[in-house]
């Protein structure tokens, strides 16, 4: 699904350099859930956005579904990104002029889709979060919770394969971010491959697989050497 | 097709807009004002370009004049004038001259009242009088376009102070247009009355004269009587071949100074300077004009781009987060100038009431004539372009704001 080969990347600003990633090797397969700790610096976000294409590495090789993303130039990859990939923001990113129905819509737009075929998209996916009723509300109107629920369904809207999600519960309370977590656990088991980044070590200890980020370097935690997992939980 | 309509996103775009009224209610209106102000302004323009477009019916490019004033006692006015016309009929390169009381388009001059029947109480017609001789015809470069001219023997002394009018006239076809309801031939012939009782035959009809006032709603009714002046300040408007004039000026002033000590030429001035001058006004509210549109157009412009800066700097994270969902750079700069032309519209739409409602008062206030729907249009597409063109810049900046706004915020 996922294949990363010596992937870096740095940010160069006044002359100073940040290594954000060094040489990344990952491999994911389709259908996994891969949760990403790692301490506040490190790197996760950086990793995060080239998995998604939101921006490109420094050096090395990419592959996303079989495509060589490092060959795809800026309308290929927002094409590849409405295509195949769902986002889900720690602050929801939902668009605040437009509700709860017209922020679903956006990606289907971009898609091209027809009216009627978009329709039935946005209404079955809002009933999925359980927020039919409240299509014509703007997100202002909405809990966080809910906001971050519309903000799943529009990233289900598109059915991506592969879903990303950068700390999806943190701006949420405990039991909010617990209900978030078993949507996630749903969609992943129906078969959508999850890349999730999280502060919470008893969320990351559900995801089937984790992987630590450290200094922009990747390690994997291992059932052994992780007893995080058994921390956290209440 | 249908994909792309559905991508352009003018249903949710116009939601969004509708949400936050009122810095596009601002621009809107700015630019309505711009579409009232900026026809109107062109159509005034207009208007002035008309009235300097006007032929005044003269030889304008080779034909000039100057004073003459004598202050010599003593002086034989009569004899001194035939002696200084012939010199300068005889001068190489002139091909006529003549006294002349008043100029065209100077601004001052002669005017008299005309009827059709004598009587104190009838209407008459205002019009420009010019007294000149039998050579005034040819001098000024006019074309007679029916009856005869002036014969030598039909030109009188006016003194000063008199009161008397030559039983003779020739007239503009515009003059006899206005008199003689359309039928401009049908004047020649006829007598006309002059200062209420006296008669005067038109004997000839002239294509164009402009009076001495570019103002006048009357301005193309003007008058040939056949008199010379008996005064010690004249004129005398003089016609070149063409292309002397400018070096006939200089020549003719001399000789003239030289050959008479008892008098002083001044003012030779050509009738080009003299169009400049009685249109300097003209020209002056002319450029005030274009000054404010072009003034009102760079301010609206300059309204379009700020106000699309600001609504995309608090807009930066939402066009992040539309490129992770996929939009393209082009999408999203494409997003921005189809919002400002919706604005845009709703300004022209509202600018177009408003420009016919200004000109219907412009109108009925000055008695002009209304505005042509060609402007209306033409000014409608420039504001148009105008509000594409200021807005292209910050759409272009929306359109490189990274995807990774999304999950950073504002870099
Ligand atoms: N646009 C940028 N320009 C310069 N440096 C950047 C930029 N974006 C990220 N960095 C740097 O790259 C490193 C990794 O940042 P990243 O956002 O990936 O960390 P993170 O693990 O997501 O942290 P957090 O847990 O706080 O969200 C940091 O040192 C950060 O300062
Ligand atoms: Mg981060």
């Amino acid at each position: 699904m996922l294949t990363m080969n010596n992937i870096s990347k740095s940010f160069i600003t006044d002359d100073v350099v940040t290594h954000a990633l060094r040489d990344i090797q990952l491999h994911v397969n389709e259908g996994d859930f891969v949760s990403v700790t790692g301490p506040s610096g490190s790197g996760k976000t950086t990793f995060l956005n080239i998995a998604g294409l939101l921006e490109t590495s420094s050096s090395g090789e990419y592959l996303l579904d079989g495509e060589d993303i490092t060959k795809l130039n800026d309308s290929g990859r927002s094409r590849m990104r409405n295509q195949k990939i769902g986002f889900i923001f720690q602050s929801f990113n939902l668009i605040p002029d437009l509700n709860l129905f017209d922020n679903v819509d956006v990606p289907l737009r971009y898609r091209g889709l027809n009216a009627s075929e978009r329709k039935k998209r946005i209404e079955y996916h809002l009933d999925q979060v359980g927020l039919a009723s409240r299509m014509k509300h703007l997100p202002s109107q909405l809990s966080g919770g809910q906001q971050q629920r519309v903000a799943i369904a529009r990233a289900l809207a598109t059915s991506p394969r592969f879903l990303l999600a950068d700390e999806p519960t943190g701006n949420l309370d405990s039991q909010m971010a617990q209900s978030v977590m078993s949507l996630l656990e749903d969609i992943n088991k129906a078969g959508t491959t999850i890349l999730m980044v999280t502060h919470d070590p008893s969320l990351a200890a559900r995801a089937k697989r984790q992987i630590y980020i450290k200094d922009g370097h990747v390690s994997e935690l291992t059932q052994k050497n992780s007893n995080l997992h058994l921390v956290g939980e209440a | 097709m249908s994909a792309f309509f559905t991508q352009l996103e003018l249903g949710p775009m116009f939601r969004a807009l509708m949400r936050n009224k009122i810095g596009a209610l601002l621009i809107a209106l700015q630019i309505a004002l711009t579409l009232t102000i900026m026809v109107n302004a062109i159509f005034m323009m207009q208007q002035r370009s008309e009235q300097m477009a006007r032929a005044s019916g003269l030889d304008e490019a080779n034909t000039f004049y100057l004073s003459n004033t004598v202050f010599a006692q003593n002086y034989n006015l009569k004899t001194a004038l035939q002696q200084d016309l012939q010199r300068i009929r005889e001068t190489p390169g002139v091909v006529d001259a003549t006294q002349i009381n008043a100029i065209p388009l100077s601004g001052g001059g002669w005017s008299m009242s005309l009827q059709t029947k004598a009587g104190d109480d009838i209407e008459g017609t205002g019009t420009a009088v010019y007294m000149v001789d039998e050579h005034g015809i040819n001098a000024m470069g006019l074309e007679l376009i029916a009856g005869e001219n002036f014969q030598n023997s039909d030109i009188g002394w006016r003194e000063e102070g008199s009161t008397q009018w030559p039983p003779k006239a020739i007239i503009t076809k515009a003059l006899a247009e206005t008199m003689f309801e359309g039928d401009w031939k049908n004047a020649v012939g006829k007598t006309v009355y002059i200062d209420n009782h006296q008669p005067v035959q038109v004997i000839g009809i002239i294509k164009a004269l402009q009076a001495p006032w570019n103002g006048w709603n009357g301005v193309e009714r003007s008058m040939l009587v056949p008199q010379q002046l008996d005064s010690k300040g004249s004129r005398f408007f003089i016609r070149t071949e063409p292309g002397r004039r400018d070096e006939l000026m200089p020549v003719i002033e001399k000789m003239l100074a030289e050959s008479d000590r008892g008098r002083i030429i001044r003012n030779v001035t050509s009738m080009e300077q003299t169009r400049d001058e009685s249109y300097r006004e003209h020209q002056a509210t002319n450029t005030i004009l274009l000054t404010v549109i072009i003034v009102l157009t760079l301010i609206t412009g300059f309204g379009i781009i700020g106000l699309a800066m600001f609504s995309i700097n608090r807009r930066t994270r939402q066009i992040g987060t539309r490129r992770a969902l996929g939009a393209s750079q082009w999408q999203v700069m494409r997003y921005f100038m189809l919002e400002n032309l919706l604005i845009s519209t709703a300004g022209v739409v509202l600018g177009a009431a408003g420009a016919v409602g200004l000109n219907i008062w412009l109108v009925s206030t000055f008695s002009m004539t209304p505005l042509s729907p060609v402007l209306l249009v033409i000014g409608v597409i420039a504001l148009l372009i105008v509000g594409q063109l200021a807005v292209s810049y910050p759409a272009l900046v929306a359109s490189k704001i990274s995807p990774a706004t999304a999950t950073r915020g504002r870099a």
